[in-house]
Formats: C-alpha cells, structure tokens, sequence
C-alpha cells in the first residue's frame, strides 16, 4: 500500500479485489459493489499504522475518520458473519438472537471441517495412486464429428450466448474529470499573468484525476516556453514561475 | 445365465479398450464400443475386476472419476515411479482441505459463499485450489455482479478415488455431536459474559 497521506481520502489500498482510495472502497462497499468478503480489513490497517510510523507524524483529525470507516467496515462485516445482510440498518438484534445465529454458522463451519477430515484422509490413501496416464496414439486423434443429422435450431441455440451483447459494466462510482485540459491551461495562464508564479500543489484541485490534468497542463506551458519549473528534489512541490515574453524570444 | 465364453471375450474386448484410452471410461461407453448389453458389461467387468485382483498383476481395474481404468497397484509405485520420475502431489494445508469440502459439497458455489461459511477471505485457497486443477469454474451464478462458479474436477474425484459426487458421505454426517455443539454455545456464552463485564 501506498500513501499520498494519511486522510481517508488520500489513503490508497492496494488489495486483490480493490486498488483506489480508502473511502471509495467503503462507498463502494456500502453500494455492494465490492463483496466485503474480499477486502482484507486487518491488512488494510496493519498497512495504515505501518505509514504512520514512517510518516512521523500523528493527525488526531484524520486518525479518528480512518478508525470510524475501519469500525463501519468491521461492523458490516460481523454481521455478515451472523448472516444478517437480510436486516434492515436500523433493526437491531438481541444478544441470544446473534448467539444463536454465530452458533448456526459455527455448527456450519464445523460440519465442513469434520468432512475436511474425511477429505484429508483419502487424499492420503489416494492421491499417490497412479493411474493409466498415456496419451491416445496420434493415429486415433481424429475429432469425430458423429454421424446423426443436428436440427439447425440446436446450433442456433448453442450460438445465441455467445453472440449476445454483454451488459455494459456499471462506471457510477467512476468520478467524472471536472475539468478539461483547455480549461486548465486557461486558468493556470490567468493565475501566472496576476501572480507571476505557484507552487503546484497550491494550485492543484483535490481530486487525482484532475490533479493529473493540472500536471499536464503545467507540461504543456513548459513544452510552450511559457513557465519554468523547478523541484528541489524528487517528490517535492513544484515551482512553476512564468517566463517573460522577452525571455522566450530571447530563448 | 450368459455364457461363459461371452463374459470371457468380452472382458478381454474391455481390456484391451482400458488398454488404449488415456482416461477412464464409462461402462456406458464400453457398452457403446464393444456393442455389448450394459448388463454384460458388468458381469465382465466383475471378471475383469477379478483377474487383475490380488496383485497378480503389476495394475489392478478402478472405478474412478467416471468410469473405468488401471492403476499401478501400490507394491509396484516405488518402481514406476523411479522409471517415469512421477511424483506425488504436494499435500493440502489445512485451508485448502477446508476450501475444498466446501465446495465439494456446495458446488456449483461462488467464492462469497466459500468465504461466508469459512468466515474468511477465501480468495487465496480458490486460486491454489484451481492451480492444482481440483476446483474449476463452472459458469456465472444468475446474480448481481454474475459472480463466477466453482466446482470441483474430474482430477478431484482421480485424486480422492471417488468414483463420482455421490461418493461423498451426506454432509449431516459430519455435523458435530449434540454434545459438541453445547459446549459451543457455554464458550459463546461465557465469552459474551466476559465482553458485558
């Protein structure tokens, strides 16, 4: 996991069935887009406290919103464990009732773990075993097609799967980018004729995407001649101070 | 009462099909290639059966995964073994014992429903599993999101010698003992006394 910083927002986890920020995850799991089953909460806070430590510095602010996602995730999930997605948010459940559920899910789960047993056993007695394995001469290789006359309507069916449009995936949760290019550049232009200069991340919105369209459009007025830009060094902001006419003929 | 002589040479028909497939094969099918009655084909299979019994043979006849065929009979293993340099899988972690009974008996399953009766992620052990060809997909189910199905592998059934699903012992065999279980409950009990304290 990596961190651009330690708000919700910023936090980005990296797991098998998400990649993005933390609190999009909880948005999506709240949307029963990403199955809860999947996302690994432990590892999610073992990564958290690990950028923590390194980053040496402690905000009470955004440590409380991370703990307060981290217990609404954990919530969910133990009363999934309990079997209870049917349960409507503001019913509640009593203590023997939830007793008796994580008791049926035990017995459940016992139950798997005595025929793992069994399982386990015969894989002893019978995985080493070692059956006829030889491959079918080349010779007698030869598909056969059979020789009974199929109705066309049996191909059609089989077909009509595999030729059906697949729904389009569901990009709601997808952030449109606010701003364009073009915009960008025209904003960043009327910034450098007020102040003469910026520092990027003063300049630059919130979001990634867009943030990225600000670092393009900052490119492009460099590829232009018209700002210089200047980091101290790798991953520190960017001094963006704009080029004087007479500079760029001059250049 | 079918003659001798036809169980005889049709036992033979059957061996020398066993012979040449690289896979076991269905009575049905040996009925299909040796044109013979399904009834016939049990009896000579019986012989069959009987002739390669006993370790006369360096392979006895096995119904497994579905039908028919020879495996090298276990006095014997140590010497096919050194010539084709065949080894024995590597054994099953616990998780993955646990991952495969529930598949096993729930199949056609997604993995959330692996995950929800283990109380864990289940993403890991479904992914090894396929990896060792002992579960594979089997369509979507008819759900939000068409999550992906699993079952299990005709080299499942191969590697736990069972001839076919219903091999496997009823699931409520397995549940634990009227006693077991209330020993479960004091502990959940006893535990939530703890957490009011």
């Amino acid at each position: 996991m990596s961190t651009l910083g330690l708000h919700a927002g910023e936090l980005v986890v990296d797991l098998d069935v998400f990649q993005g920020p933390f609190d999009l995850l909880v948005t999506l799991v709240l949307r029963e887009e990403v199955d809860l089953w999947e996302v690994s909460v432990s590892r999610i806070i073992a990564d958290y406290v690990l950028r923590l430590a390194e980053s040496h510095e402690f905000d009470l602010e955004a440590t409380s919103q991370f703990v307060v996602l981290v217990a609404a995730l954990l919530e969910m999930k133990s009363r999934l464990l309990l079997d209870l997605e049917t349960l409507g948010e503001d019913e509640e459940i009593t203590v023997e009732e939830a007793g008796e559920e994580l008791l049926t899910a035990l017995v459940r789960y016992q139950q798997h773990r005595n025929a793992g047993e069994w399982l386990k056993a015969r894989w002893a007695d019978n995985a080493g075993r070692i059956y006829r394995r030889v491959p079918l001469p080349a010779c007698f290789r030869r598909a056969h097609a059979g020789t009974e006359r199929l109705p066309a309507s049996l191909l059609a069916a089989a077909m009509a799967p595999l030729l059906r449009e697949p729904p389009l995936p569901d990009t709601s949760h997808i952030t449109d980018v606010a701003i364009t290019l073009v915009a960008e550049l025209r904003r960043l232009r009327s910034l450098l004729a007020h102040e003469g200069g910026f520092t990027f991340l003063s300049v630059a919105p919130r979001d990634r995407l867009e943030k990225a369209v600000t670092f393009f459009a900052l490119l492009e007025l460099h590829n232009r001649g018209e700002v210089s830009l200047h980091q101290a060094r790798a991953f520190a902001d960017i001094r963006v101070t704009a080029v004087r006419p007479e500079a760029v003929l001059a250049g | 009462m079918i003659d001798p002589l036809v169980i005889a040479d049709l036992s033979r028909q059957i061996e020398a099909v066993l012979f040449i497939a690289s896979r076991p094969v269905s009575a049905a099918e040996l009925a299909a290639s040796c044109v013979a009655d399904p009834a016939v084909v049990d009896q000579a299979l019986g012989r069959l059966a009987e002739e390669f019994a006993d370790s006369r043979h360096g392979m006895e006849l096995r119904e497994v995964s579905g039908g028919f065929t020879f495996v090298v009979v276990r006095d014997c293993e140590t010497a096919v073994e050194a010539f084709a340099g065949a080894r024995r899988p590597d054994d099953l972690s616990p998780a993955l014992v646990e991952t495969l009974s529930v598949v096993a008996y729930l199949q056609p399953t997604t993995r959330a429903e692996v995950a929800r009766v283990r109380g864990v992620s289940s993403e890991w052990a479904l992914s090894s599993l396929e990896e060792r060809g002992l579960v594979e997909e089997c369509g979507r189910a008819d759900a939000p999101g068409s999550p992906i199905l699993y079952g299990t592998s005709a080299r499942f059934l191969t590697l736990f010698g069972l001839r076919d699903l219903t091999d496997l012992p009823p699931l409520e065999g397995f549940a634990p003992g009227a006693d077991d279980v209330e020993e479960l409950r004091e502990r959940l009990v006893a535990h939530a006394e703890r957490r009011r304290q």
